[in-house]
């Protein structure tokens, strides 16, 4: 037997490759938590099907998740005048509204539900940073999350027509004599039909019908309907006709929204996307042609397609083949630490600090400046920069460094999985808990490097590896390829 | 960390054995591995700008047989967003432009440098001396041989430069060629798509950055360092590339990381800040051949500003003040370095309702430094026209001026940066 063959720690839970697969592409990490919870439920597919139909049962529970910053409950009026008045730049709402998402997605047993809100609030996105949009920004993330599990056609209503969006793509203020292109545009190439599949003039007569959805920029930062701005006359976007006569677009929108939800290209786009960010960044042409097809025969709902893509083979054999993107490393990575945080007093109280961590790996959640949303490909992101910032915010945890308030690390000594364990027994602990699978020879060799111990050491208390040399250990596990996969 | 038990024969991995051959030293991590000041530095870079810093630099070291003549640098600034050319570079010759923009125009008065058809935009101040010495050109009507309004689409389109092909290469690494020497190919930062592709590319935020957390004097074995190198070094993909190209450029950058940092000389804006390290990593001569660097904020839909005033002359001082600085700061450097911007489209004629443009199609290049025949406005003008839809049409192909660039500036070939292209003859560069 090699001197560096693994050793075996069956008292932490962990799932079989397809189940981790399911689980872990469907949760911000796995831990030995979350393992228990699906097992317990019977299993991945259970414990996925319990997570949907179980979502919403408890709406103040979800409510309650993470509101930990007073700023989330101002309306448009209120975060207006405080700017006006200069007790807090709309930008402070922003700022905690990302550390919000952060911790949410630590601490939530709405798995799930929290990952599909993602990928619905990146695919229809506002960037916090964008102009005048922090007024509406907070309840547009709400309304999606209330949506994530339901129709795509639903999504697309709530989110084009949000003041959030209206603002951000400038149609707000877009005027029947210059149509402001911006949203009509993204609507297309973005949110529904996509690129190839529409003309210039498809997109002008979608901002035409358009015209009219405006905000009170300014004044109230209310939303309202105005007639006088909605451009009059023909228009024809793709296969949608309409005479457009009336001086009220509204139901004209309703019906150009409908009609581009139940598009084949929008069918086909969105089927993509979700294989491309569930499966992997080249998914084949027959998976996206079955999810595309579950899309319009259920009339855009979202849970047939994923169920369908949660069965495929190639789901199911797609362990490894996505990278985790920088603030979904960050998330991961407290999850795998077990790392408690608790209700921010101050700037550097954990749940503070955590979206300055997520910045410098990469980008914090919805900051992405452009309307496309964040690319999650392993190109994008997988680049020298990434590598050093991962390597650096890595370390800062291993050791408890940085955040230092309001935030419990676990103790080295807690780490150990017994009172006296040898290096061997407790990588696999490790590995089982920070990676979700078995130790191998390979992750064992590699911590016998970091800490410069033998696999047969013998580990207590008062051994110096607990005593002040754990960060290596830990560390090992942190920088490990396993930990950059979801 | 030392131990009780040493492991003889312990694995280490080659590329690391003369780090390794320290002796074994006392380690006090917990106090020292990270320190304080570090993480503060840190978190004072993320707290500068709250959105992702809309400048970003990328450095790409070319294989000696790729560029000969060996050191000249060609930096590429990206105007990301769509920058208004008929704003920066004002047809104020062309009545339809006063007529088009009534509440955008630039006066003629305030004009730089102008001639009987064009002038420079007030806020490129900075740049005059430049113009006037001869250094800085424009070259209007420039773009995609068709228009293209997708600033995603438009981009990508901009940086592969290989219509009709499905390969995933930008015109950039095409210019480095295939065979590079991975030792030799720095990788620092976020990659535009005009670096992807095989020869491999580094990027960096800031050069001081760019070192491996923990692998530091109280790890002088290089503990960590060596159990990272042999977790990634057979990983395949993209991630395993980057840890790698990393790990290596780190120790290559020494030279630059070496050289003055005067980031104090240069405006506190993004693209100031990045300019600086850019200057620095080409003073410092780490065989750096080709540079990126993104300015973001351009797509100006709403509220772009009057002439004093506004999103238009920030974004147009924070480019002439930055590539001003920059030059400056090369000193002798200078003589080898070329900048040429670019952005993936211009804005429509006639402003919008709102104070602003919408996406349009022909705009303007500038071009700096070494090799550039300026002080002058080059282009064929096509004259404007002013109905709603109205473009600026091109009548330079962005490539014909790029090519310009790579055949005075690179010894890559023009056939094979842009394959199936026959460029036209601009006439901005020496020695072609």
């Amino acid at each position: 037997m090699s001197r560096y063959a693994p050793a075996r720690y069956p008292a932490t839970p962990i799932l079989s490759t397809s189940a981790r697969v399911l689980v872990s592409r469907f949760s911000f990490g796995l831990t030995p938590t979350l393992a228990s919870e699906v097992l317990r439920a019977g299993g991945a597919r259970a414990w996925w099907e319990k997570q949907i139909a179980t979502a919403y049962d408890d709406p103040d529970g979800l409510a309650a998740e993470a509101d930990w910053w007073p700023n989330q409950h101002y309306d448009a009026a209120t975060i207006w005048q405080r700017q006006q008045a200069g007790t807090e730049g709309s930008w402070a709402v922003m700022a905690n509204y990302g550390r919000r998402l952060l911790a949410r997605r630590i601490v939530t047993r709405r798995q799930v539900l929290e990952v599909m809100t993602e990928f619905w609030e990146s695919h229809f996105h506002v960037p916090l940073g964008a102009d005048n949009v922090a007024f509406w920004r907070v309840p547009y993330g709400e309304e999606i999350r209330q949506r994530a599990l339901g129709t795509f056609e639903d999504l697309l209503q709530a989110a084009v027509l949000h003041p959030a969006m209206l603002l951000f793509l400038g149609n707000a203020i877009s005027t029947k004599a210059h149509p402001n292109e911006n949203l009509g545009r993204e609507l297309l190439e973005l949110h529904t039909v996509g690129i190839g599949t529409y003309g210039e003039d498809d997109v002008k007569a979608a901002a035409r019908i358009l015209t009219g959805w405006r905000v009170d920029q300014w004044k109230t930062w209310n939303a309202y309907y105005s007639p006088r701005d909605h451009w009059t006359g023909p228009v024809q976007v793709m296969g949608f006709a309409d005479a457009n006569a009336a001086t009220d677009g509204q139901d004209l929108t309703r019906r150009l929204l409908s009609y581009l939800a139940h598009h084949p290209a929008t069918a086909e786009r969105i089927a993509r996307k979700l294989a491309q960010h569930f499966v992997s960044d080249t998914p084949s042409e027959a998976l996206v042609a079955r999810l595309a097809a579950v899309y319009l025969a259920n009339d855009t709902a979202i849970v047939p397609v994923l169920r369908a893509l949660i069965s495929s083979p190639e789901f199911l054999g797609s362990a490894g083949r996505k990278l985790r993107e920088p603030s979904a490393d960050v998330v991961a990575t407290y999850r795998a630490l077990g790392a408690t945080i608790k209700p921010p007093r101050i700037d550097s109280s954990a749940a503070n600090q955590m979206l300055w961590q997520a910045k410098n790996v990469g980008l914090g959640p919805m900051e992405w400046p452009r309307p496309d949303g964040r690319p999650t490909d392993a190109q994008s992101w997988a680049t020298p920069l990434r590598a050093l910032a991962s390597m650096e915010f890595h370390w800062q945890v291993a050791g408890g460094w940085w955040p230092g308030e309001d935030i419990v690390w676990r103790t080295p000594q807690q780490w150990l999985p017994r009172p006296r364990v040898s290096l061997r027994v407790l990588v696999d602990h490790l590995s089982r808990t920070i990676h979700g699978r078995p130790s191998t020879e390979g992750l064992l060799r590699s911590c016998c490097v970091a800490t410069n111990l033998a696999p047969e050491t013998v580990i207590t208390k008062d051994h110096p590896l607990v005593q002040w040399g754990f960060p290596r250990l830990l560390g090992a596990l942190l920088d490990h390829p396993n930990h950059y996969e979801r | 960390m030392t131990s009780s038990t040493p492991i003889p024969g312990s694995p280490v991995d080659p590329v690391e054995l003369a780090a390794s051959a320290a002796p074994e030293a006392a380690c006090d991590c917990p106090t020292g591995g990270l320190s304080r000041r570090r993480v503060l530095q840190g978190l004072g870079a993320a707290g500068v700008s709250f959105t992702v810093g809309s400048a970003v630099v990328g450095i790409a070291s070319p294989s000696a047989a790729a560029v000969g003549g060996g050191d000249n640098v060609v930096v590429v600034l990206s105007l990301r967003g769509g920058a208004d050319g008929l704003a920066l570079v004002v047809p104020h010759g062309d009545a339809t432009y006063y007529t088009a923009r009534p509440t955008l125009a630039i006066p003629k008065a305030s004009l730089l440098a102008p001639d009987e058809m064009f002038g420079l935009h007030p806020a490129l101040a900075p740049l005059l001396p430049m113009w006037q010495a001869g250094q800085v050109a424009a070259v209007h009507a420039t773009g995609l041989p068709v228009a293209n309004r997708s600033h995603f689409a438009a981009m990508e389109e901009i940086e592969d430069a290989s219509p009709g092909t499905s390969s995933r290469t930008g015109w950039l690494n095409r210019v480095l060629g295939t065979d590079v020497d991975p030792l030799r190919a720095i990788a620092i930062g976020d990659l535009p798509s005009a670096l992807y592709g095989p020869a491999p590319s580094m990027s960096f935020n800031r050069l001081d950055d760019a070192v491996i957390a923990g692998d530091d004097k109280w790890d002088p074995t290089h503990q960590r360092r060596r159990a990272m190198a042999m977790q990634w070094r057979s990983k395949g993909g993209p991630m395993g590339t980057a840890v790698r190209s990393a790990m290596t450029a780190v120790s290559e950058l020494g030279p630059a990381r070496a050289a003055a940092d005067r980031r104090d000389d240069f405006p506190a804006t993004d693209l100031g800040r990045a300019m600086a390290e850019v200057s620095r990593t080409i003073r410092g001569n780490v065989g750096a051949q080709v540079i990126t660097i993104d300015q973001g904020d351009w797509d100006m839909h709403v509220s772009a500003g009057g002439v004093a005033s506004g999103a238009m002359v920030d974004n147009t001082a924070e480019l002439a003040g930055a590539i001003a600085a920059f030059f400056a700061d090369l000193g002798p450097d200078a003589a080898r370095v070329t900048l040429v911007t670019i952005s993936e489209f211009g804005r429509r004629v006639v402003e919008n309702g709102s104070g602003g443009t919408d996406h349009g199609w022909g705009n303007v290049m500038f071009l700096a430094g070494a090799g550039v025949k300026g002080g002058r406005y080059y282009g064929r003008w096509p004259g404007l026209a002013g109905n709603l839809d109205s473009d600026l049409p091109v009548t330079t192909d962005y490539r014909s001026v790029l090519a310009e660039v790579v055949a005075t500036r690179t010894t890559a070939s023009t056939a094979t940066v842009f394959p199936g292209f026959a460029p036209q003859a601009v006439g901005v560069m020496t020695g072609l």
